[in-house]
């Protein structure tokens, strides 16, 4: 424990170190992106110590001695990897099986009951020594306390294992393949047998297998994002172009993906000698907490078990002051202690939290870790990342600008309902353009795909555009194969445009058709003149100013904008077989016609505003945490409602009053936005009065570090924290998180590694899911706890009486094993599937220090009201029983030495019979009996009463719950199976039972239920009252 | 303007993940755990605040936990300590165990009402409940059937161990079987006792809740038992007299024209050991005229019939184990579990 602690500080310091590393370099670069890749650079400088980048293929080849066309022979392969091992992350220390199984035999009540077996077979000890006909009792008590901790134990362990083997077989489904030059052969092998020296092909598509030093690069472009979490394409080749190794170009890096091109390279690094690997053991370092439900659980056995042993001992001290033989008071303490105790709750919870897991599951929310089911219940902050998350990950066309116009484009998932006006003749120019001036393509095959899932290769803008043609033009490669492409300039930075020639489709018409896309502003400066309803008109200030207009104004909503213009080449300059050649661009590029402005934004998934409504009307407070640009971020935040319509950040304020940012009252935003810059000159309590004060927060240009800080921030304010991301980056975060959930679908290993949870959607709106969910199970658990509180009481009685007042015993320590894990496990499993009782996404989360899972009212209305009437219900048929069999209530007070004397075989009744010892102890096991099924009908009360805490049960419903009923009729069916099944065996201590005694209790079960009713009555009619605060749970 | 888009990445779980997805499993069990430090503090926390009994146990717990660790945490305890103290009562709110005078009387004379109706309640179906049983017939005697049976002289033990010589060693069992047999005294039994005839059940027929007439047992029906020629019962001359009854049950008739027989023999062991048995009423049988008995209600005179076993021949000085069943219709003596039903084993150990 303190081992981790210390770790845990670490990680802080480091990060503390890295803001001061950035502040001291301030100066210097006002980029912050720049200085977010310095510092994480920085980070990992440290232990890098590589120059491998800087080697020739020569040094390389005899560092690692291997041969650049051979390859390595497949023996030294083996050797290296028998000597530095596989290439796979190895996986953080884990408990021994044999550990985690011990955990659970001697954690929570076990070791309560532990005590209790050992006692007996203490006590049976001694008496064996004293007299050796001793009965066996006592030891057949010892021996099935110790099975049942063991079968619990078992069973809460199997419950584990069953968790985490659905994690195993969900991360073992894609092995990785690398092509590998072993031998001078090309062979296919498994990632994890890649060694240092082996030389490796790279294609586009391919995830890197390890840290490579290219050797030869054709077109290579790779994805650092789960490196670095910038996802720009970064192009690579075998040139050496930077001392540092994360920045030449002649490395990539493992895990990182290939987008095209091919390579060829060294592995120089493999497993956890890589970057990546590094990073995942710096996340690692992050220590876990307790998750709120294991708190909330141990709090509970602390008070169950604490109330079991103070009873215990204070009735052993009385037992003993009234002269009892202290073998007997042990034996009392024991029964005590087993009443009290509620054996089998814990897997009763294990098994609803799984069962909600499962429910999860099944709708998008993995859940890794089975107390976290509850942790998502408990949010009070989301720290949300954007892309991928809050939207849909794709650039979509949103807005278009032509004829002087803003048209809005449809940005839902499918995106078909594209109805905006399309008569205008330079729409239809406009759409020539964006179909024909495109490089991107569909893979083929997937005609029957709908068009938004289809998968294109080209880049993300380029996709957009032609999936927006392809929805409102059809078949957008036909276009291209009847507009033959005669020449194209393709995107680059310094043009900052994309140009094509085209045929025209027209038959008639033979003049060339020049497309151009690119920058707007670039594009303008190449007009003379603009397409305004299809005509040309001279390109005047005033339209120049409107253009600028409708550019500022996409741009302002975080848009990324393209400018398009055409062009019709004149048939007699340009002929059919004029020769256009690319490189020295014999044809215009200037006074073009521009036709229009597109602008394209990856949308928030339709389902986010809603699903941030819902989060804000539970109370949670959304915060956007993304490495994105403060504009775009801001949009989007807008967009899904992180900052709602109508609030304001500062600088709005600003801009609307026209007045410096720093005369606004701070109080007037509602909003923030604060960008990484801004956030690494706070201090702690800046960020902490930042978070307490803003509704909502956006987080921009926000470095791994600083998530970590800003969740660390979030966890300062007494919050419990989700945080959702996907990079390596978002590891620590996510770790530090109170639940962290990784992106099923984009998320990186580390983060998934990381991660309590994981969204197989990507999708925010299933972390909604899960917080109602967890909510739900929540108030079930409380429902299922005061359920099984409830009859220990009803336990607990028959010991105090027959220790005081000298009764035959009521009911004996193995029937009470009987109800706790007999007749009450299916019930309390059952409450878990009960249904929400009103909207808890209406309602605040629960604070995790004054709203705990077992409280005071809880335990006091279970234990005093209703566990006493139960008591009393149950001692009815107990008290039937004994008296139509000849002994009334009166005289079976201080009874119990001549009746438990095994000598006196002639003990007379009120009706003046005579009882031997065996006949006496027959009524006695039907007393238990009686006593065991009026407990189980007054539960059958409890069971139905516990669905609802506040409504009306007929307003609940008592039929949708189904698995209540089969909870009770399993409740029903163990006791008639226990009685008149198990009936003739004498070591259970159960007898046939007469029918009409199982009614006994019928009427007091109806007294708990209208008493209950009664109590749910006031409560919703006089709220605030004392009522309300002292008997609601 | 610069944009961050992140292409699909499409494998979802590449290699190396299997192993970490797991690394949290210590973790799922720390509701199961408590062993750990802060567990335990927090035990004491919530065990305090509990009652006041806990608090010895929990200051025990705090001295062992003080020995392990030293100075620095006891600070911390009495620190803990004033907590709870305060909890319990705070003078300056006067408040005890986080509540007012007020707030506490108003919880005193909730419950009061509450408990006050409960009682109530549960008196109300206990006593409906008793008024549907009969005082004078048991509703149900499946239990108490079939007979059970008990012998006299009784002391806590089956084992007759005496010396014929020492006095002192049989006495207790004289004085027991005097005073058993104090209330079949001839002259009590006439008074009291009606004389009816035998070899037929003696039925009173009438209502439930008439005083029924009992049947005589005199004392002097036993002979050389009855203890009025040999006050000693035999114990003096090694030939000790041993009384049997059968348990007493409500409406309980044995096979008509077929008594209830006692019968006697060496339980293990040679049957020689015991060379003669006297009984006493000569049939060594209960008669049926005791039989059906009313109820302690209204049969308030009846006299259990009794069998003397006078054991005249006993091998001596010697443990010898005797069984005395009872054998008739409707009687049953070989219940596995229950040795006193319809028989009884004792053993006899006379010395000389």
């Amino acid at each position: 424990m303190r081992q981790r602690k210390l770790e845990i500080y670490s990680v802080e310091h480091h990060a503390a170190t890295d803001i001061k590393k950035k502040e001291g370099r301030d100066g210097k670069k006002d980029n912050d992106l720049e200085l977010k890749r310095n510092q994480q650079k920085e980070e990992l400088k440290k232990e890098l110590d590589l120059d491998d980048h800087k080697l020739s293929n020569k040094e390389l080849e005899t560092k690692y001695g291997t041969d650049i066309i051979r390859g390595l022979s497949s023996t030294r392969a083996a050797e290296l990897l028998a000597q530095n091992g596989p290439n796979a992350l190895t996986p953080p220390k884990q408990t021994p099986e044999i550990i985690k199984f011990l955990k659970q035999m001697v954690g929570g009540f076990s070791i309560l009951l532990w005590v209790g077996a050992v006692l007996c077979w203490i006590a049976f000890g001694i008496q064996y020594v004293s007299n050796p006909s001793a009965s066996l009792d006592s030891v057949y008590l010892g021996t099935v306390l110790a099975v049942v901790v063991i079968l619990t134990g078992i069973f809460a362990y199997y419950q584990e294992a069953k968790s985490t083997n659905i994690m195993a077989s969900f991360c073992k489904m894609i092995p990785q393949q690398a092509v590998v030059i072993r031998d001078s052969e090309k062979k296919v092998i498994p990632a994890e047998q890649l060694v240092v020296g082996d030389i490796v092909e790279i294609k586009g598509g391919d995830q890197i297998p390890a840290d490579i030093r290219l050797l030869s690069a054709q077109g290579c472009k790779v994805d650092n994002s789960s490196l670095t979490g910038e996802s720009e394409p970064q192009s690579r080749s075998s040139e050496f172009t930077h001392e540092n190794p994360l920045e030449t170009k002649n490395i990539t890096f493992y895990s990182t993906t290939c987008l095209e091109g091919t390579a060829t390279g060294m592995v120089i690094n493999t497993g956890d000698r890589t970057i990546i690997g590094r990073i995942a053991s710096l996340a690692s370092g992050v220590g876990n907490e307790k998750t709120p439900i294991a708190i909330e659980i141990e709090h509970f056995v602390h008070i169950v078990a604490g109330v079991a042993v103070s009873v215990g001992i204070l009735f052993f001290i009385i037992a003993v002051c009234m002269k009892y033989h202290v073998l007997d008071a042990i034996i009392f303490l024991i029964a005590i202690i087993v009443a009290n105790v509620p054996e089998g709750l814990l897997a009763t919870v294990t098994v609803a939290l799984s069962l909600t897991a499962k429910r999860m599951a099944k709708k998008n929310c993995l859940v890794k870790n089975l107390e976290a089911v509850e942790t998502l219940g408990s949010t009070s902050i989301i720290c949300s990342d954007k892309t991928g998350t809050l939207t849909q990950n794709r650039m979509t066309v949103a807005h278009l600008w032509f004829d002087n116009q803003i048209f809005v484009a449809d940005t839902s998932e499918d995106n078909l309902n594209q109805g905006f006006d399309q008569s205008s003749g330079t729409w239809t120019s406009l759409s020539k353009i964006i179909a024909l001036c495109n490089r991107a393509e569909f893979k083929p095959g997937e005609e029957s795909v709908p068009i938004m899932k289809r998968v294109v290769v080209g880049d993300a803008s380029e996709t957009a555009l032609l999936k927006f043609s392809e929805v409102i033009l059809g078949d957008v490669m036909e276009i291209r194969k009847r507009n033959h492409k005669v020449v194209e300039i393709p995107f680059n930075s310094t043009n900052k445009f994309q140009l094509s020639i085209h045929q025209t489709e027209d038959p008639n018409d033979k003049r060339f058709l020049l497309v151009m896309k690119g920058a707007p502003e670039r594009i303008l400066e190449k007009c003379s003149t603009i397409m305004i309803n299809g005509k040309e008109q001279p390109l005047d200030k005033s339209m120049a100013q409107a253009f600028h207009t409708a550019y500022m104004e996409l741009g302002g909503l975080g848009e990324r904008v393209l400018g398009f213009c055409h062009f019709y080449l004149p048939a007699d300059e340009f002929p059919e077989t004029y020769s256009f050649d690319s490189e020295s661009m014999n044809f215009p590029t200037s006074n073009l016609c521009f036709v229009g402005l597109l602008s394209m934004i990856d949308p928030p998934r339709s389902t986010v505003p809603d699903a941030v409504t819902k989060c804000r009307s539970a109370g949670i407070k959304v915060i956007m945490v993304t490495g994105d640009h403060p504009i775009t971020a801001k949009a989007i935040a807008k967009s899904v409602g992180i900052i709602s319509a109508n609030s304001e950040t500062v600088e709005d304020i600003a801009k609307r009053c026209n007045i410096a940012v720093e005369q606004v009252n701070k109080r007037d935003a509602k909003a923030a936005v604060v960008t990484g810059m801004e956030l690494k000159d706070m201090s702690p309590e800046q960020l902490d009065e930042l978070l307490a004060n803003y509704p909502e927060i956006v987080f921009a240009r926000t470095s791994p570090q600083q998530k970590l800080i800003i969740v660390e921030g979030c966890q300062r304010q007494d919050a419990v924290v989700a945080v959702t991301g996907d990079g390596v980056n978002d590891s620590p975060a996510l770790k530090k998180a109170d639940i962290g959930g990784a992106m099923g679908i984009t998320g990186s290993d580390a983060a998934k590694n990381a991660a309590d949870m994981i969204l197989l959607d990507d999708n925010f709106s299933s972390i909604v899911t899960g917080v109602e969910e967890g909510r739900l199970i929540f108030d079930n658990l409380k429902k299922t706890i005061a359920y099984t509180l409830t009859k220990n009481i009803a336990e607990l009685c028959p010991f105090l009486i027959y220790i005081i007042l000298g009764l035959p015993l009521p009911i004996g320590t193995i029937t009470l094993l009987f109800i706790d894990l007999g007749t009450d496990i299916i019930p309390s499993i059952a409450l878990a599937y009960e249904k929400a009782e009103s909207d808890i996404m209406n309602r605040k989360p629960r604070h995790k220090k004054k709203d705990r899972l077992v409280n005071q009212q809880l335990a006091v209305y279970s234990y005093l009201h209703i566990g006493l009437m139960q008591a009393l219900g149950a001692f009815l048929v107990y008290f039937t029983v004994y008296a139509q069999q000849g002994f009334r209530p009166t005289s079976l007070f201080h009874l119990r030495i001549a009746w438990d004397s095994d000598h006196l075989n002639d003990l007379e009744d009120n009706y003046g019979q005579e009882w031997t010892s065996y006949q006496r102890q027959y009524l006695e096991w039907t007393g238990y009996t009686a006593f065991f099924v009026g407990i189980m009908v007054q539960q059958i009360a409890d069971l139905i009463i516990r669905k609802t805490r506040k409504n009306s049960i007929f307003k609940q419903g008592l039929f949708r719950n189904k698995v209540i009923w089969v909870g009770i009729a399993s409740q029903i069916i163990v006791a008639l199976l226990l009685s008149y099944g198990l009936g003739s065996i004498t070591a259970l201590n159960f007898t046939m039972l007469k029918a009409q005694y199982w009614f006994v209790a019928v009427p007091h079960a109806i007294l708990i239920w209208v008493y209950d009713e009664m109590r749910k009555l006031f409560i919703r009619l006089y709220p605030g009252s004392w009522w309300d605060k002292n008997m609601y749970y | 303007m610069r944009r961050q888009l992140r292409s699909r990445r499409a494998p979802a779980f590449p290699y190396g993940s299997r192993y970490r997805l797991d690394d949290q499993d210590e973790v799922n069990q720390n509701y199961l755990a408590d062993e750990e430090e802060e567990a335990e503090e927090e035990a004491q926390m919530m065990m305090a605040s509990n009652s006041e009994e806990e608090k010895e146990e929990e200051e025990e717990e705090e001295k062992e936990e003080e020995e392990g660790q030293g100075q620095p945490t006891g600070n911390a305890w009495w620190h803990k300590l004033q907590v709870i103290n305060e909890y319990l009562w705070d003078p300056e709110r006067r408040m005890s165990l986080a509540r007012t005078g007020q707030s506490w009387s108003l919880i005193l004379v909730i419950y009061f009402f509450f408990y006050a109706s409960l009682a109530a309640v549960i008196t109300l179906f206990m006593y409906s409940l008793f008024l549907a049983i009969s005082p004078y017939m048991p509703t149900f005697t499946e239990r108490v059937k079939p007979p059970g049976v008990m012998i006299r002289p009784f002391a806590h033990s089956l084992n007759f161990n005496f010396n014929v010589s020492e006095p002192d060693t049989w006495q207790h069992y004289v004085i027991s079987l005097n005073g058993f047999l104090q209330g079949y005294n001839d002259s009590l039994q006439e008074e009291m006792n009606v004389d009816c005839p035998p070899g037929q059940y003696f039925i009173q027929d009438g209502d439930e809740d008439e005083d029924k007439k009992a049947c005589q047992f005199k004392r002097s029906f036993l002979k050389n038992c009855s203890g009025l020629e040999d006050p000693t019962f035999g114990y003096s001359t090694g030939q000790p007299c041993i009384l049997l009854k059968m348990n007493r049950i409500v409406g309980f008739r044995p096979e008509l024209g077929d008594p209830v027989k006692v019968s006697c023999k060496v339980q293990r062991g040679d049957e020689n050991d015991i060379r003669s048995i006297n009984y006493y009423p000569e049939s060594a049988s209960f008669d049926l005229r005791y039989y059906p008995y009313y109820g302690k209600l209204t049969h308030v005179n009846y006299t259990s019939p009794l069998v003397a076993m006078h054991f005249t021949d006993v091998v001596k000085n010697q443990v010898v184990p005797v069984q005395c069943q009872l054998k008739g219709k409707g009687i049953i003596n070989d219940v596995i579990n229950d040795r006193f039903v319809g028989r009884i084993i004792f053993t006899l150990n006379i010395e000389t």
